[in-house]
């Protein structure tokens, strides 16, 4: 005996080196700060707060073994966990994995003692057992005992009687009795021969849980069978529960109603040709890279203006994405993708506008497959999820592209691992994305943070309704990730036709379940994945076929800078593997107008064409360029008109006339840089006599005008004090006055005194009733507190604490005769109850 | 040409893995267009492969543009092609991997063919059933759709009024669920017609055309002006062997028609009626004008009985790109006759290419001009568009012209007038047609030139004989207005000049260049000039007008007025 362990702490103190690494790293929350001994260590092993998080991460197998041990004895020996697990009937498949699963458990500190004895953590025990507020995802109900607790001896007796089991003399005695008959099989089975057929009906409506039902005051005969022979026992005024050894009975003796020992098969696969997988895959890489480089052509001038709250407008977002001829949920994904790798940011400025970074010119000169490498680095780790881009969060605010809220922190792991299943498969194989689902989804049942989780968590008192552990929302978050993450896999060319490619299976790394790969490990990952990618990327090409019908056709990528020329050369028709180019006057007149000569551009078609330049193409060019730049528009405050061109020359020639900028756009005409103001002054000094001239081409009569303002009042005199009331002021502000002294000095109806010793909330300091609590809790005596309410009224309650954890305290409250939790902070202070007050 | 290196001669899919990718003919853009290389050695596989779902949209000298339509893919269908041949076809020819979005969407689009079909029904006459119920209540649904059907007779299968055959088709192809029509034609009135192949025969692909018109039933035979259009309808009719009724653009034609089929089949002139405004005759097989049919007097179209007169076997709808809007409603309720539309240029400037496709019937057969010109069955041509620079003055008048004057304005100057006359002294000796839109300009260059005008108010008779001795080489030179742009057969025409013209219409362009495409004698190239004022809003219309020749891989030279008139001085 003196060898078997008495507490977690003296289990794990046995435990190898290697083993207290293992729970370390399953439950890293456990080293934040380094526990100080085994002691420490078992006691934060045993917090609530590190229990959920242990919990949270079991696969579906384990978690049902952990559920089944909180319905089973404690301690529960391994074939008692294995019949609970299995049932009376056993499962070949759940006793092969039962090991692994109990193992698992032990592994991370949830269960210890040794297998004839295998105790869960007291923690996990009340996270998973049953009761009315948390119904087990067994569907089991209490115990015999539990549910028999405050019941009188009297009625006990009676229903042993009815039971046919002989009396006893206590009622501890009576339970055992009642438990004993109720998991014996054979009288059990014989008892429920004689149950009428409608109770029996009941039975198996209660039988896969929730195991609560309602009755009337005055049950039906069937329902009176059930309760006469404790089948069904009273849980509160008009409820009543099926107890759980009844119900395992009837269940054949299964916790589970389908124990899922082995995850779902990843079915059913699809097997493609892999070098068509990858073919395709690049493909779509390779439009990954047209599309994010279209975008930071599309906002090479400045993007749209950030939002003040953060993010892109919708309507911006609607923009981008017609330019870049895809939807918005698509657009979203390629701007946070961008985003995510440094391309495009903020610019920061005080109209706040995104533009490209530096990084993105750089980006843009590198060849095709590293530019693949720095988006599928950025990819793989990214937290920010487009796929919530339009939907509003939890407090009906929309959530923008490129703004804030977006980050979901399960989605790196999520997308690691989706593609990690796919990276299991043979090459070329794909399965649906419904497969993946159901396979995250047994691997982390309770996983993604959901209310339900967070319920059982947070100290929540029985006002809290929570429907079970897990949480609907919180499933369908994991699931939308991993849908997401399998689409924009696709949209990035890490798979092809939904099977993993070759250049994903290398993204993803030597070791793909390393979650937490270190950036650079994600980058040189990227560059090997990049490395295979290369070969199957298009080779650009330095040449297009030009046609008679001012069209061009690029037979595939094109040279950046041939690209980029054409680009402003012609329109672009049609884009996909091929683009195809329009000629048209104003595309030319475009290239014109971004300083190109006629001359060069028809030297720039001449070297890239293979054919010649079809005549009309020329023609179109020389054509436009003649009448290119025939008209041309300048800036000028004032002229200077003359119809003697020898008088404009001299003042041309004068050094004076320097400071007015004048040029000569005609014999007859100077322009000038100045004001007509300046002007004319300007040349009165220099001894001309200049007129002014209207719009209209008349003289301007120069005469001074007179100076005028728009119209204004005149101001009103300022008297020294206020001015003097008049009579129906005072007599109104004499008549406030009284009014007001009446309602001060008028005798008041007593008020009732508060029912409390003074009336005064009790104050202790926040130590004192912290250790008060504590000991209360310990003593389980009653207290009397004052609170004060989140809206501030202060109150004072009589409350008998039961649990005092993470700064609350969860107690009945005889004042509202229920479990209610109070923020500690909020007690102004307890003083313990005479001991005659409840 | 795009030099691949050596390309491997195998299957694309037996290359290497890298060959394969750069390797087919044809690529794919996401805009549902088919670029096909035509240089490459595949090319003719691939074109084969995609001519049945894929409509020709440019056929220019390097690189050919399909495009992948609903209407083309449900065409596919209805010729017996399933999504799987399209699918395999783009996958086996395509360079770069198809776009799979694609690939569905093809498949997709497919699956909506036939799901609704039209039968006879032996007890309630003309029936629209279903195999994909939820279909039948879509459409039932639709305002458009209710009218036009009767009693329903179980949950798949309605009655359709048997008049409203047409446009039920019409309207289910614009809901997106075309219906296959499995109700038949009626094979008319018997009538004995037999080609007289007498030194000669109907060429390969009027051949090809004539069958794939009679397998599909009804439909429309595209061929360039020139490669023998009438022959079809010729070779048509001998297939049919019943009573026919062909509508043609105007009397001039219908006497073409008449003559040629005399002389082609084994009809008799008595046989053939013509029915225009002169003259009313109905016969086994009867020539109507479009004109005629659509006379309306006191609001009715009195001529229309024509179509109930007989019990016509075939209708032949000649020049069908310019189906009179009326005619469209005619023909929706002759969709138990058999029905041949005949062009050269099925575009459209009103854009109702899908009525006509969905009332006359799907396009049967196509085949690009540069093919037809290759075999040698239409003269090779020479398109130059020549540039006039304006004079100062004309510049001027022409800048404070009101807009809707401009073009007259502009296409009908006197520098072009002397152009045009410098290219006819150059071709003195050839024959050659001066077309415009402008009577008084036309009348003007008639007087210049000495040479007789054909225009409107030309009786047919003196037309007759303008252009019997144009053929005959009695007068070389011949000024026409816009009356000669169809069906009239002039095949010793080498050199047309195109002085004015309908502001931007395409076909009138391809039309004009048709006038001079019969092959000559002597085997040499046609000539088609059209004379253009520089800079001025003439040069933005003949630039669209050329787009469709142009996209049929005619090069269009271009040259300065003033180089030719200097090259002439000094000749």
């Amino acid at each position: 005996m003196t060898d078997t362990p008495r507490t977690l702490a003296e289990e794990l103190r046995t435990r190898t080196d290697s083993g207290l690494v293992g729970l370390l790293r399953t439950r890293p929350d456990l080293l934040n700060p380094v526990p100080g001994d085994v002691t420490q260590l078992a006691t934060r092993a045993g917090t609530r707060a590190s229990v959920v998080r242990a919990v949270e991460r079991l696969d579906r197998f384990v978690l049902q073994t952990a559920e089944a041990l909180a319905v089973a004895p404690d301690p529960c020996p391994y074939g008692t966990l294995a019949a609970l697990m299995a049932g009376d009937a056993g499962d070949a498949a759940v006793a092969a994995e039962l090991p692994r699963a109990v193992a698992a458990l032990r592994a991370q500190a949830l269960v210890w003692g040794p297998d004839d004895r295998l105790r869960l953590v007291r923690t996990a025990r009340e996270l998973l057992t049953p009761s009315a507020a948390h119904p087990s995802p067994t569907g089991l109900g209490p115990t015999v005992a539990e549910a028999t607790a405050g019941m009188s001896p009297g009625r006990l007796q009676e229903i042993l009687a009815a039971a046919g089991l002989p009396t006893t003399h206590d009622p501890v005695s009576a339970v055992a009795a009642l438990t004993a008959l109720f998991s014996d099989r054979v009288r059990m089975a014989a008892l429920l021969d004689t149950a009428p057929a409608e109770s029996v009906t009941v039975l198996d409506k209660l039988l896969w849980g929730p195991p609560y039902g309602g009755v009337t005051d005055r049950p039906a005969p069937h329902l009176q069978w059930l309760l006469d022979r404790g089948l069904l026992l009273p849980a509160g005024a008009r409820n009543v529960v099926l107890p759980r050894e009844a119900a395992l009975h009837l269940r054949g003796g299964r916790a589970h109603h389908t124990p899922e020992p082995l995850p779902p098969a990843l079915a059913p696969a699809t097997e493609r040709d892999p070098q068509l997988v990858d073919n395709a895959a690049a493909n779509q890489a390779f439009t990954a890279l047209a599309t994010v480089e279209e975008l930071l052509k599309e906002w090479d001038l400045g993007g749209p203006p950030v939002l003040r709250a953060g993010g892109l407008s919708v309507r911006d977002l609607k923009r981008t994405a017609t330019a870049l001829d895809t939807t918005e949920q698509l657009a979203a994904f390629w701007l946070e993708l961008a985003y995510a790798a440094g391309l495009i940011a903020s610019d920061g400025e005080a109209d706040e506008r995104y533009a490209a970074t530096p990084s993105a010119e750089e980006w843009l000169q590198l060849p095709d497959h590293q530019r693949w490498a720095v988006l599928a680095a950025a990819w793989l780790p990214a937290t920010r999820t487009p796929g919530v881009v339009g939907t509003a969060d939890a407090k009906g605010r929309a959530l923008a592209a490129l703004g804030p809220h977006l980050d979901r922190s399960p989605a790196p792991e999520v997308r690691r691992r989706a593609l990690t299943l796919l990276a299991g498969l043979p090459p070329g194989t794909s399965v649906p994305a419904a497969a993946v689902r159901a396979r995250l989804r047994w691997e982390r049942p309770l996983r993604g943070a959901g209310p339900g989780a967070r319920a059982a968590a947070a100290p929540a008192g029985g006002t809290v309704p929570a429907a079970g552990a897990v949480g609907a929302p919180a499933e369908d978050l994991r699931a939308r990730l991993a849908q997401w993450a399998l689409a924009e896999a696709e949209l990035l060319g890490v798979t092809g036709r939904g099977a993993l490619s070759a250049h994903g299976r290398a993204l993803l790394g030597r070791e793909p379940e390393a979650a937490d790969a270190t950036a650079a490990e994600t980058d040189a990952a990227a560059a090997r994945a990049a490395a295979l990618l290369a070969p199957l990327l298009p080779e650009p090409l330095d040449h297009v076929l030009l046609q008679a019908d001012l069209t061009a056709v690029a037979p595939g990528p094109l040279r950046r800078p041939l690209a980029e020329a054409l680009g402003v050369l012609a329109d672009i028709e049609s884009k996909g593997g091929a683009t195809v180019y329009r000629f048209t006057p104003a595309s030319v007149r475009r290239a014109l107008d971004a300083g190109r000569s006629a001359a060069e551009l028809q030297e720039f078609l001449s070297t890239h064409s293979r054919t010649p330049v079809p005549q009309p193409l020329a023609y179109l060019i020389d054509d436009v360029a003649r009448r290119h730049g025939q008209l041309r528009i300048g800036a000028a405050t004032a002229y200077v008109r003359c119809d003697d061109d020898a008088l404009l020359a001299e003042i041309l020639a004068d050094r004076r006339a320097a400071p007015l900028r004048l040029r000569r756009l005609a014999p007859t005409v100077l322009a000038a840089q100045t004001s007509p103001e300046q002007l004319l002054d300007g040349l009165r000094a220099m001894g001309y006599a200049p007129a002014a001239e209207s719009a209209a081409g008349d003289v301007l009569i120069a005469r001074a005008d007179s100076y005028r303002t728009p119209p204004r009042t005149a101001p009103g005199p300022v008297p020294d004090g206020p001015p003097p009331p008049d009579r129906t002021l005072l007599e109104a502000a004499v008549r406030a006055i009284r009014a007001g002294d009446l309602a001060a000095t008028a005798e008041r109806k007593p008020v009732p005194a508060p029912a409390a010793a003074a009336g005064a909330l009790p104050r202790t300091t926040s130590a004192e009733t912290l250790a008060t609590v504590q000991a209360a809790v310990l003593t389980q005596s009653a207290l009397w507190i004052g609170y004060v309410n989140a809206d501030g009224a202060a109150s004072q309650r009589v409350i008998a604490p039961v649990r005092v954890e993470g700064g609350f305290v969860t107690a009945y409250d005889h004042t509202a005769d229920e479990v209610r939790t109070y923020p500690l902070h909020r007690i102004t202070g307890v003083a313990e109850l005479a001991d005659d007050a409840v | 040409m795009c030099g691949r290196g050596a390309r491997p001669s195998q299957r694309p899919a037996a290359g290497k893995r890298k060959a394969r990718r750069v390797n087919g003919p044809l690529i794919v853009q996401s805009d549902k267009t088919l670029l096909l290389e035509v240089d490459h050695e595949l090319a003719d596989a691939c074109r084969r492969a995609i001519a049945p779902f894929a409509e020709l949209e440019r056929a220019p000298e390097h690189i050919h543009t399909y495009r992948v339509t609903p209407l083309g893919l449900w065409n596919a269908r209805a010729a017996g092609h399933d999504a799987e041949q399209v699918v395999d076809a783009l996958v086996q020819f395509s360079r770069y991997p198809v776009p799979h979005a694609l690939l569905v969407d093809i498949a997709e689009t497919m699956s909506r063919y036939g799901r609704l079909t039209l039968v006879k029904d032996p007890a309630h006459g003309l029936v629209l059933t279903t195999t994909d119920r939820p279909v039948l209540e879509e459409i039932l649904r639709s305002k458009k759709v209710q009218p036009l059907v009767g009693a329903r007779l179980d949950p798949d299968s309605v009655v359709v009024h048997p008049s409203e055959r047409g446009q039920i088709k019409q309207t289910l192809l614009k809901l997106g669920w075309p219906a296959e029509d499995l109700a038949g034609y009626v094979d008319g009135e018997a009538h004995p017609i037999e080609l007289r192949e007498d030194g000669w025969a109907l060429r390969p692909y009027q051949q090809q055309a004539v069958e794939g018109f009679w397998h599909g039933g009804s439909g429309v035979v595209v061929l360039p002006c020139g490669a023998g259009k009438t022959l079809v309808g010729a070779g048509a009719m001998a297939q049919a062997k019943a009573t026919t009724l062909i509508l043609v653009t105007n009397t001039v034609s219908a006497r073409q028609w008449k003559h040629e089929l005399v002389k082609r089949t084994s009809l008799t002139e008595d046989e053939i009626g013509e029915y225009s405004g002169t003259r009313k005759e109905i016969r086994p097989v009867t020539i109507a004008t479009y004109q005629v049919l659509t006379t309306k007097r006191k609001g009715v179209y009195p001529h229309l009985e024509l179509f109930d007169s007989r019990d016509w076997g075939l209708i032949v709808y000649d020049e069908v790109h310019l189906l009179p809007a009326p005619v469209f409603k005619f023909t929706a309720d002759l969709q138990a006759r058999r029905r041949l539309g005949l062009t050269a240029t099925l575009v459209r400037e009103d854009g109702r290419e899908s009525d006509v496709f969905s009332l006359i019937g799907p396009k049967r057969f196509d085949a690009p001009w540069k093919e037809i010109e290759a075999q040698g069955y239409i003269a090779p041509a020479d398109c130059v568009e020549v540039r006039v620079n304006l004079t100062e003055s004309e510049r001027l008048t022409y800048a404070m012209a009101e807009t809707e004057e401009k073009y007259r304005y502009c296409a009908t100057t006197a520098s072009k007038q002397q152009v045009t006359e410098a290219l006819v002294r150059r071709h003195q000796g050839e024959q050659t047609l001066v077309i415009g839109q402008y009577i008084d300009q036309l009348d003007e260059l008639g007087e210049h030139l000495d040479a007789p005008v054909i225009k409107g108010e030309t009786t047919n008779a003196q037309r007759e004989k303008l252009f019997d001795a144009f053929r005959q080489g009695e007068i070389s030179v011949l000024v026409v207005s816009k009356v000669a742009n169809f069906s009239i057969d002039l095949p010793e025409a080498t050199v047309a000049i195109q002085v004015s013209g309908t502001f931007g219409s395409r076909q009138e362009e391809a039309q004009r260049l048709g006038r001079v495409l019969r092959p000559k004698a002597d085997g040499h190239e046609a000539r088609f000039y059209s004379v253009v004022a520089r800079d001025t809003i003439d040069q933005d219309f003949a630039a669209h007008r050329q787009r469709f020749l142009a996209e049929q891989g005619y090069a269009y030279r271009i040259v300065d007025a003033d180089e030719l008139l200097a090259a002439d001085e000094d000749a």
